[in-house]
């Protein structure tokens, strides 16, 4: 274990004594069992209340014809209120139970959405309807910041693409202004751009690894897509022009002094603007200079988005190890292998013989273990002090 | 801010929100005035809400050759309003405005879907613009919910029925309509206990 290497090499060095070695020991693996059920208490309590959640929303679903439309809103009202006010007894005055009293919140969150449906349900407000998402967004994202919520945090971020999603669908004509694919691109990079922000004041940092990590995963799907040699890429001048904006933005925060100073996450938060600016500039390329000009331009603009979704994983990766952050080496380490799946059945299937195929992939996987045990050892020693 | 405080204010925004939901519909079905829809309802299903049946009225296009209209120029997502007439208890079209008219029955839309004349454009030798044959109005009561498997139910009802399927909406001042029933043959479908 890493913390006994520690702890061995200040008794080598004689900077502890023995009876201090010993006390660290057991106080480290208090502390790490300790923090493992507080995970395991969050894990189980939040699985706990979106299941509740997902079930109060399936039974508006289900329109039980046995009881009446007024009990059932009476029922599902009362439940949210009841939840809601049991979540904040547990985490304020009770106390003794904060992790639970956070999952109940987010229960009445749930909750509250499912309240809405049901009284649209009743009254036959148009089904897929994208308002009822945003009155639901309104009504609990106020509890991010009343009740330092990062699940809440998370459930916005989800709801804002749901919204998002339904809107577009609700609105025809913005087929014409902007695709899916980029529409989700720039809902990613907005998320983590509210996530920077949050980085900002103290008294908001509890929600800011939520957004960056939904932002992040957004971007990464919709990256993703942009890699299939599907679409003819075509965009109108206002897509280019948000790109820009949100790029130029998110720079000018990131190089804010008091954040750039205090920032962990600086090298996976460039990774951003330079994806924003990118799409700016591609975008654009696509609007005046014409397709002709490009030889089989389906062709060439995925092998571009290949390229960039390559060069953003390898840059959070490393990233993610130069800040000692697992949750971005998996992230990057999840997508390179799905990037690798999708290009093996589309691409390689017909070029190259399988065996060869699996041989180079595997080759490929060998050398990337080598560099990074190579930087696990480089990162231990600077770690211990030694060059 | 103290937490009590954060625990009130969200009951109370909560109770805001539900309530004024629950009133802005119930203002229409009490002040409005009730009236009958011709329909073809079809059944899929709402991610959050479950089975429903899809409304397509005789209001949802309207032929601009066979309804009175104040302004011919219409655009996507453009707001609507459409003075219907009461007759034998059905809202039959009267004319279509682009503000609401004083002293008229009237349901609010958007135009969702222009469809122009292309034959009579063909046959012109392609001299002028196209006319505007029919426009395609959504007027937010396309939706009614049932009970789970119900849908289906419904939409063979209405195949093997006679006179097909018809609407009962109510429709108030400001031309917000709140679907009443569904009635299939003239019969008001009934599923609640």
């Amino acid at each position: 274990m890493f913390d006994d290497d520690l702890i061995q090499k200040w008794l080598d060095e004689g900077t502890i004594s023995d009876t201090q070695a010993e006390k660290m020991r057991i106080d480290i693996a208090e502390y790490k069992k300790e923090h493992k059920s507080k995970r395991q208490v969050i894990a189980f309590s939040t699985i706990g209340a979106i299941l509740i959640g997902i079930g109060a929303i399936l039974f508006v679903a289900s329109n039980w014809e046995k009881i009446g439309d007024s009990f059932k809103v009476l029922l599902l009202v009362g439940s949210t209120i009841g939840i809601h006010y049991a979540g904040y007894h547990f985490k304020y005055e009770n106390q003794r139970y904060p992790r639970l009293g956070s999952a109940l919140i987010l229960l009445s969150a749930l909750f509250f959405g499912a309240g809405i449906f049901l009284i649209a349900q009743i009254y036959n407000i148009n089904a897929n309807n994208s308002t009822l998402v945003m009155l639901w967004i309104i009504g609990v994202f106020p509890l991010i910041y009343g009740y330092v919520s990062a699940s809440v945090a998370g459930l916005c971020s989800l709801l804002f693409y749901l919204w998002i999603g339904l809107l577009y669908m609700e609105r025809t004509d913005l087929e014409n202004l902007i695709s899916m694919k980029d529409l989700y691109l720039i809902s990613g990079i907005s998320i983590y751009f509210t996530g920077i922000l949050h980085s900002i004041a103290e008294k908001l940092k509890h929600a800011e690894k939520t957004f960056k990590f939904l932002g992040l995963q957004a971007v990464l799907i919709a990256l993703f897509v942009h890699t299939f040699e599907i679409w003819q890429y075509k965009v109108e001048i206002i897509v280019p022009l948000i790109y820009a904006i949100l790029g130029i933005l998110l720079l000018a925060v990131l190089f804010l002094k008091p954040l750039r100073e205090k920032s962990r996450s600086l090298q996976a938060d460039v990774s951003m603007p330079v994806i924003a600016l990118l799409m700016a500039g591609i975008t654009l390329t696509t609007i005046y200079v014409p397709d002709s000009y490009i030889s089989a331009p389906v062709k060439f603009y995925m092998v571009l988005f290949n390229v960039i979704f390559l060069g953003l994983l390898t840059l959070l990766l490393y990233a993610g190890y130069n800040m000692e952050d697992i949750g971005i080496v998996n992230t990057a380490m999840f997508w390179f292998i799905l990037l690798i799946f999708a290009r093996y059945f589309d691409f390689f299937w017909e070029l190259l013989p399988r065996s060869l195929f699996f041989m180079l992939g595997g080759l490929v996987l060998l050398v990337i273990s080598i560099v990074l045990e190579r930087k696990r050892r480089e990162l231990k020693l600077q770690f211990s002090g030694g060059e | 801010m103290n937490q009590k405080k954060v625990l009130y204010l969200t009951v109370i925004f909560w109770l805001l929100i539900f309530s004024g939901f629950i009133l802005y519909k119930e203002y229409t079905l009490r002040t409005g005035t009730e009236i009958i829809l011709k329909t073809e309802p079809v059944d899929p299903r709402d991610l959050f809400r479950g089975d429903y049946v899809v409304l397509n009225y005789e209001i949802s296009t309207l032929n601009l050759e066979e309804v009175q209209v104040e302004d011919p120029y219409f655009n996507y997502n453009d707001r609507i309003y459409l003075a219907l007439e009461p007759e034998n208890g059905y809202g039959v079209p009267k004319k279509i405005y682009k503000n609401p008219p004083d002293n008229e029955l009237y349901i609010k839309g958007r135009v969702k879907e222009i469809i122009y004349d292309w034959e009579a454009y063909e046959s012109n030798g392609m001299t002028e613009d196209p006319a505007l044959k029919e426009i395609r109005v959504e007027y937010g009561i396309e939706s009614y919910f049932v009970p789970e498997g119900k849908g289906i139910e419904i939409e063979h009802q209405q195949w093997t029925g006679r006179e097909g399927g018809d609407v009962k909406v109510v429709i108030d001042k400001y031309g917000n309509a709140v679907i009443k029933s569904l009635l299939i043959d003239g019969k008001e479908l009934k599923f609640k206990a």
